[in-house]
């Protein structure tokens, strides 16, 4: 059995935990913070416009997805997929079409693959649906949505507020307070029973994603049934459900798989003198101090700049935060971000440079050791934001690590 | 095209202009006062929070010394509301002229500012986080002063006194009648409808503007724009004002202000009052100057920079560096200077004389209107509004826990500056907001570490009616956020970025405003 150590528990780490422990690996992932899925809307961004062999071909050279090839990327997809129906989480979509999905901003949200609860919301299905608020939750404005929609031309009916009745006291409510309490089939009954006057008439609402962080599915469709309305989920400002149920299935598959997780632990590459050309692990710190873990092949999967892969200096150096791997970016400070929030920024394409192999390579283009692989937001060459890819490279590049890994 | 008369015209609404109309309505004149944006946009708006004793200036401008010292004591009683007494500290750090304290107290005690040296232990036991190897230490009478709170202040007191303001008004022309300035075509922004307002006399305090205000009637004013940068940090690192004790020089100074620190200034000389932008340079230095302060400033977070524009009188014969110019102010007389009469230009100074400045231009506009009437101002204090709910942090903090005593939890929309939806909605009731950013200098709004990351969506959402059906607030004031983060793009604050990018491209699809339908 080989083993393997996975750093990182965003959607890039987890994925590549779980895959591994799968093809009979034994795995150990360290991460020191919480991952980046609570962000997240749940859904697999693929590129827009979606792929084809003409858009693939429009990417540079360096792209995580040139890197991987068309082949791989379709793989990744259908084991992606697998896992989370495993789950209970069915995911619509394919790498062809993306689906357009109504924003909690009221903007149309281009995404590759989405589960269930979100994709029933696709403005492309005939007829118009209405928008729900939750009373005293600050988080999601049908309102605003629905004033923005209609900007755009599309058919939002109108907007209702819904009661939450027996609210515990307390401060501001987050998406995630609203969600436990949906797991609690008491409550979610009684609160989805006085929904029924407001809705009658009804027939496709969108609502803020709060139903429920383990039994969401099935706690949607009995309200679809109890209310007669067809009931589809919009992602809210964080913390994020969506994200957080994804980010759940990937940790039971993994663990069910036999992979081992050690969280609240900072990892630092650990190079042997002897072992030329290969890394031997990480030593990471938790409670007990700092401890070693050796490993046959490492999987960093520690994210970009905003998660820590990425360290971003003042005197212009950007630096990989584990092995200290050389990063591609620009020196000059100034030229980091660009004058609009909305424009492609340049800080966000810096990144570990990678081989076909997903092994990182210096300016050479030769790999730095035969046993590290890179993963996910640290990887360089593309601005996800901007082009609509970021949870697809982190599929797609962990399913090549891992290959490559297992080899 | 409506037309109105009246005795004063004031062109310009940031503290000077405000002080000036605020003056006269005092003196019984009859105010109309034009302001290009909102209050406190410009330059009065821009700076680093100081309400000065003086000290800094008692050896390259004792004039200016002298009225800060005295203008310090008057505005704690007239305006204690805006005024936060931290008091402040002048230090020779390690490596400094030495030789430059003693001239620096005999300056103090030639001005009139008062200073009393302390040890450095006690500075440090005072301010843990200052350097402990500080050669001396002197205690000064500075204070952090909200500028946004003084402005507001002013503006109802005018109003209240029958005066009027007219904020998003631009100046298209001056009207003149012969040789004599006699009031100015105004506009609505956004508008073609023009006012045209006749002026007994008009007031030009257009800050760094002034010279193209002039322009308007023909005339020049010389004079010289410096630009100065400061940095706010995430967090209030001292509780006192902390000057370095050596000849005015960049980043000399960290105020607290608030929940931040501000590091202010750089001083480049430019050529337009809308060159804000910063160099990363002066924002290396100005972290460079305060780590000699504040020995572990690297380990905190810059918030967010912004530059503010000095505009600064420069008579024929001086040239070069902006930071040696005189900061005292000048009233210049264009029927003296010029031959115009009708037109007084207000050049220079600073926050703190704005009161004095504001009673020598009232002098002189009086004694051309031959009307007596002395200032007032000096015994009229600016009242706290009556609803003063907000205007700091712990005033705010105490309004939350007291309501959450009474069961009535109120809805928080800005966690960083606990800024609540009431007050949101109260603000947007008023006619004067036009934008989240108007929001923002009320209220404080997104101004936190997260800089809007989260409330950005939650105000938008609250200000939908009152925006309107194809508004940009949301992605107007994320832009205008963003804007002040960019020059401290790295480490935690890029992570704050890249945050607000995810949530607001990637989570809520928000495009630019220009393809919004």
């Amino acid at each position: 059995m080989k083993r393997v150590l996975v750093i990182g528990a965003g959607l890039t780490g987890l994925f590549a935990a779980a895959m591994a422990a799968r093809r009979g690996a034994e795995v150990t992932l360290v991460t020191d913070g919480r991952g980046g899925l609570e962000l997240s809307h749940g859904c697999i961004d693929l590129l827009t416009p979606p792929l084809s062999p003409e858009t693939f071909g429009h990417l540079l050279p360096a792209h995580p997805y040139r890197r991987a090839g068309l082949e791989r990327i379709r793989e990744a997809m259908d084991l992606f997929r697998e896992f989370l129906t495993e789950q209970g989480l069915t995911y619509f979509g394919s790498l062809e079409h993306n689906l357009a999905l109504p924003s909690a901003a009221g903007g149309i949200r281009d995404t590759g693959l989405a589960p269930l609860a979100q994709a029933t919301g696709a403005l492309a299905d005939a007829g118009t649906f209405h928008l729900a608020s939750l009373a005293h939750f600050r988080d999601f404005s049908a309102a605003f949505a629905a004033q923005r929609l209609r900007q755009r031309g599309l058919p939002v009916g109108g907007v209702v507020e819904l009661a939450l009745p027996n609210l515990p006291p307390g401060r501001d409510l987050y998406a995630t307070d609203l969600a436990r309490l949906f797991d609690d089939r008491e409550w979610r009954e009684e609160t989805i029973r006085s929904w029924r006057s407001p809705l009658t008439g009804i027939q496709r609402l969108g609502v803020p994603a709060v139903l429920g962080l383990t039994g969401a599915e099935a706690a949607r469709t009995s309200a679809e049934e109890q209310l007669g309305v067809r009931l589809f989920e919009i992602p809210t400002l964080p913390p994020s459900v969506p994200g957080l149920r994804l980010e759940r299935a990937l940790r039971r598959t993994a663990q069910a798989a036999g992979a081992h997780l050690i969280e609240g632990a900072h990892a630092t590459g650990l190079v042997e003198a002897a072992s030329i050309g290969r890394v031997t692990g990480v030593v990471y710190v938790s409670a007990g101090g700092p401890r070693p873990q050796r490993a046959e092949a490492v999987i960093l999967a520690t994210g970009g700049a905003l998660h820590g892969g990425l360290v971003f200096r003042s005197h212009g150096a950007v630096q990989e935060s584990v092995f200290d791997l050389p990063v591609e970016h620009a020196s000059e400070r100034g030229g980091w971000t660009a004058e609009s929030l909305f424009a492609s920024q340049p800080y966000s394409r810096f990144g570990v440079i990678i081989g076909d192999d997903f092994r990182p390579v210096g300016p050479d283009g030769q790999p730095l050791f035969e046993n590290l692989f890179a993963a996910g937001g640290l990887l360089g060459g593309c601005d996800r934001t901007a082009e609509g890819s970021r949870q697809g490279i982190d599929l797609v590049s962990a399913y090549c690590a891992v290959e490559e890994a297992l080899t | 095209m409506t037309s109105l008369s009246t005795q004063l015209l004031v062109l310009g609404g940031g503290a000077t202009g405000l002080g000036i109309a605020w003056d006269a309505c005092l003196r019984g004149l009859k105010v109309v006062l034009v302001e290009q944006g909102d209050i406190g946009q410009g330059t009065s708006g821009r700076y680093h929070g100081l309400l000065h004793s003086g000290g800094r200036y008692v050896v390259s401008d004792p004039v200016s010394a002298r009225d800060c010292a005295a203008e310090n004591a008057i505005l704690r009683r007239l305006a204690s509301h805006t005024i936060e007494d931290t008091g402040g500290f002048f230090a020779a750090a390690p490596g400094d002229p030495p030789a430059f304290a003693d001239l620096w107290l005999e300056g103090c005690r030639h001005a009139g500012v008062p200073a009393t040296e302390i040890s450095a232990t006690e500075a440090c036991r005072r301010e843990p986080l200052l350097n402990p190897r500080l050669q001396r230490v002197f205690a000064v009478q500075d204070a952090s002063l909200d500028s946004f709170d003084l402005l507001h202040a002013l503006v109802r007191a005018i109003r209240s006194a029958g005066g009027q303001v007219w904020l998003r008004h631009r100046v298209d022309g001056l009207l003149r009648e012969g040789d004599r300035v006699s009031g100015a075509i105004v506009r609505p922004s956004g508008s073609t409808d023009t006012r045209t307002v006749h002026a007994e006399m008009v007031v030009n305090a257009t800050g760094p503007w002034a010279r193209e205000t002039a322009r308007l009637a023909g005339l020049d004013i010389p004079m010289a724009l410096g630009k100065g940068a400061m940095v706010a940090m995430a967090t209030r690192l001292v509780n006192t004002v902390v000057n370095r004790l050596k000849p005015p020089a960049d980043g000399d100074i960290i105020v607290p202000v608030g929940t931040v620190a501000v590091l202010g200034t750089t001083d480049v000389p430019v050529d337009r009052p809308t060159d804000l932008h910063i160099d990363p340079w002066e924002i290396d230095l100005l972290l460079a100057e305060a780590e000699i302060l504040i020995p572990d400033i690297s380990h905190h977070r810059p918030l967010r920079a912004w530059a503010g524009i000095r505009p600064l009188f420069r008579p024929a014969r001086a040239a070069g560096e902006t930071r040696q110019m005189p900061r005292a102010h000048l009233i210049l007389d264009h029927a003296a200077a010029d031959g115009t009469p009708g037109m007084i230009s207000v050049i220079g100074g600073k926050l703190t004389t704005y009161r004095l400045m504001a009673e020598q231009t009232m002098d002189e506009v009086c004694r051309q209107l031959h009307v007596q009437a002395a200032c007032r101002t000096m015994d009229a204090p600016l009242e706290r509004p009556a609803d003063a709910r907000y205007f700091t942090l712990p005033a705010r903090l105490e309004a939350l826990e007291r309501a959450g005593r009474h069961q009535q939890q109120p809805e928080v929309i800005c966690e960083c500056e606990s800024v609540t939806r009431e007050q949101i909605l109260h603000a947007l009731e008023s006619a004067d907001t036009t934008d989240l950013d108007d929001v923002r200098r009320d209220l404080r709004l997104g101004m936190g570490p997260c800089q809007a990351g989260f409330c950005a969506y939650r105000a938008a959402a609250l200000a939908e009616s009152r925006a309107g059906a194809g508004s940009t607030w949301l992605e107007a004031f994320l832009e205008e956020r963003w804007r002040g983060t960019r020059p401290l793009a790295w480490g935690t604050e890029l992570r704050q970025m890249d945050l607000t990018r995810r949530i607001y491209l990637e989570l809520m699809a928000v495009r630019p405003a220009t393809e919004a339908p």
